[in-house]
């Protein structure tokens, strides 16, 4: 299967590896978006609405919308239903908290190359946080 | 690499005790997520707490203490709760509810109490129970320059935007870090280098109302690249504080935006070049008449329905719209079976109610309500409805990740004449 290697900056350190799901426009972070209990996208409009982000590496190109982007995460961590690690073309602060609060390997400013147009969902991401490469293994 | 300062190692060591120690250590492993190099002062902030809905991932039996501990110290150990940082003054945002009418907007007493017991909680640690998601019409104003946080988003676009102070659309956890620390990491638009707009907006629209600013600020988010500071121009009226607040919340809504340039108006854009400190923009978009209808049939279901759950006032409404809406509604009654909630905060409440507004309203069947709105008090308060009519691009927007019923979208007016019809009418 085709692998490729990408390199950003690790945001926080550790390894970690799933299927990734992309979210070319993100996830709101506005109340009701994304299921605080079971981790379910709920965003009217997202292409991923109705999958889980339990257990996924989450693709996005920043956060968007409420305040409480990170509030929503962290509620799905504690319930048992939280991502295995974050890749972002570009860090912003909503981003930053939901990543430190969530404590789980990040790797984000990707200068080369945009994450969002060479990683699909489905495909299997291998992330290390602590030097910012990104292994990705096509699903095809 | 992150430098601290010895007030901040101290911190960060314990020698302050343990409760500022946790939040530091949040504060040092999000400056790292971030790459930032130091913190700043913090001097206000408001903080999105109490029994919100995020925290439904707790048995309700939970003790508070072991809430604080994990969810905003991101701490594995149960801490005894402090104080916030005495030099940077601190309130709540939004709340899980009216403080007082739990039952007018279909909550349990229940609920209510362990809103209560959470508030009170925060109170005690020193944070200010004010419960308003517009803030500045209360005095919560940061002035040009000074760092602040803040949990709702359009108050970071209106105090970045039109005050000219310095802060992030962070997260509820970084408020709390924050302030009890008075730290928070130098980043993003706490550095003036970063202030500068890449992005020109031209408005090629007709924009006058409320409303229609808020239709804007929807249109613009969405059309904005992503991780850009605009600047916008356009032949449009000089704007007010209620027109840019309904500006700042739809454009949070559709866009990561935390600063807004509009020359003339914001106190770093007094011209075109001050916005960009001179230097060409990255990017420009134009908003057409044809954009802001494309907006409206994302906003605002089509045709006309029943409906029988209306809501203005998100963001929280200002006194003088209090004094419109008692105007237009004196003498009218809301349709039976119909709830027609008003927003606001309970200090704009009392002023309301010492000047008879809250009366004349509360005559037609109305309820003039404070601190929430349905969609922070979640679907309990209002799975029952079978139709709704939203004053907000934001909140007509949000509402439907949480319910499937038909929304409408309308200024303050046709929110009204929808809530005593009991009737939403399509506007020509």
């Amino acid at each position: 299967m085709e692998k490729r290697t990408i390199k950003g900056r690790g945001a926080l350190e550790g390894r970690a590896s799933g299927p990734a799901i992309v979210f070319p426009d993100s996830i709101a972070g506005n109340s009701g978006a994304l299921g605080d209990i079971d981790g379910v996208v709920y965003e009217k409009g997202n292409v991923n609405y109705g999958i889980s982000i339990k257990d996924a590496i989450l693709v996005v190109p920043c956060a968007k919308g409420s305040n409480g982007f990170s509030a929503h995460f962290k509620g799905a961590l504690i319930a048992g239903v939280k991502p295995a690690g974050w890749i972002s073309t570009k860090i912003d602060a909503r981003l930053g908290v939901a990543i430190a609060s969530m404590n789980i390997p990040a790797v984000v400013d990707f200068s080369d190359v945009d994450p969002i147009k060479v990683i699909s969902t489905g495909d299997w991401v291998e992330i290390n946080g602590t030097t910012g490469e990104v292994v990705i293994t096509k699903k095809d | 690499m992150l430098k601290l300062t010895e007030h901040e190692k101290a911190m960060l060591d314990g020698k302050t005790g343990k409760f500022k120690q946790k939040a530091m250590e949040f504060n040092v492993r999000y400056a790292e997520v971030l790459g930032a190099e130091e913190f700043c002062e913090v001097s206000r902030a408001t903080l999105f707490i109490g029994a919100q809905h995020y925290l439904d991932c707790y048995k309700h039996s939970e003790e508070y203490k072991k809430i604080f501990s994990e969810f905003y110290l991101c701490s594995d150990e149960d801490i005894e709760l402090g104080e916030m940082a005495p030099e940077c003054k601190v309130q709540t945002c939004a709340a899980s509810c009216d403080m007082w009418n739990c039952d007018k907007t279909h909550l349990s007493n229940e609920f209510s109490d362990k809103n209560k017991a959470y508030t009170e909680a925060a109170r005690k640690m020193g944070v200010k129970i004010v419960e308003s998601c517009t803030p500045y019409y209360v005095g919560w104003i940061p002035l040009m320059g000074e760092h602040f946080l803040s949990t709702e988003s359009s108050n970071v676009v209106i105090s970045n935007s039109f005050f000219g102070a310095y802060g992030n659309s962070d997260g509820v956890e970084a408020a709390v870090c924050a302030a009890i620390t008075g730290r928070t990491p130098k980043w993003g638009m706490h550095i003036k280098e970063n202030r500068y707009a890449d992005c020109l907006v031209r408005v090629k629209c007709d924009v006058e109302s409320v409303a229609e600013w808020d239709v804007l600020g929807y249109t613009i988010g969405r059309q904005l690249p992503k991780n850009v500071v605009p600047v916008v121009i356009g032949e449009f009226k000089r704007p007010e504080i209620n027109r840019m607040r309904q500006f700042a919340s739809s454009i949070s809504v559709s866009s990561a935006t935390e600063l807004c340039h509009i020359v003339g108006i914001t106190p770093e854009a007094q011209t075109f070049a001050m916005a960009t400190g001179g230097k060409p923009c990255r990017h420009e978009i134009e908003v057409t008449e044809s954009d802001i209808a494309e907006s409206l049939s994302k906003i605002c279901d089509a045709g006309s329905g029943p409906v029988d759950y209306i809501s203005v006032g998100c963001p929280h409404l200002a006194l003088d719209e209090l004094k419109e809406i008692s105007e237009y509604i004196k003498g009218r009654k809301i349709k039976e079976g119909t709830e027609l909630l008003v927003w606001t905060d309970y200090a704009t409440k009392a002023m309301a109610d010492v000047n008879g507004y809250t009366k004349d309203i509360e005559n037609s069947g109305a309820f003039v309500l404070t601190g929430s709105c349905p969609i922070v008090m979640r679907e309990e308060s209002h799975k029952h409805a079978t139709g709704m009519v939203m004053n907000g691009v934001k909140q007509a927007v949000g509402i439907r990740h949480q319910t499937k019923v038909p929304i409408y979208f309308g200024d303050i007016r046709l929110c009204i004449d929808a809530a005593v019809r009991g009737k939403w009418k399509e506007v020509e």
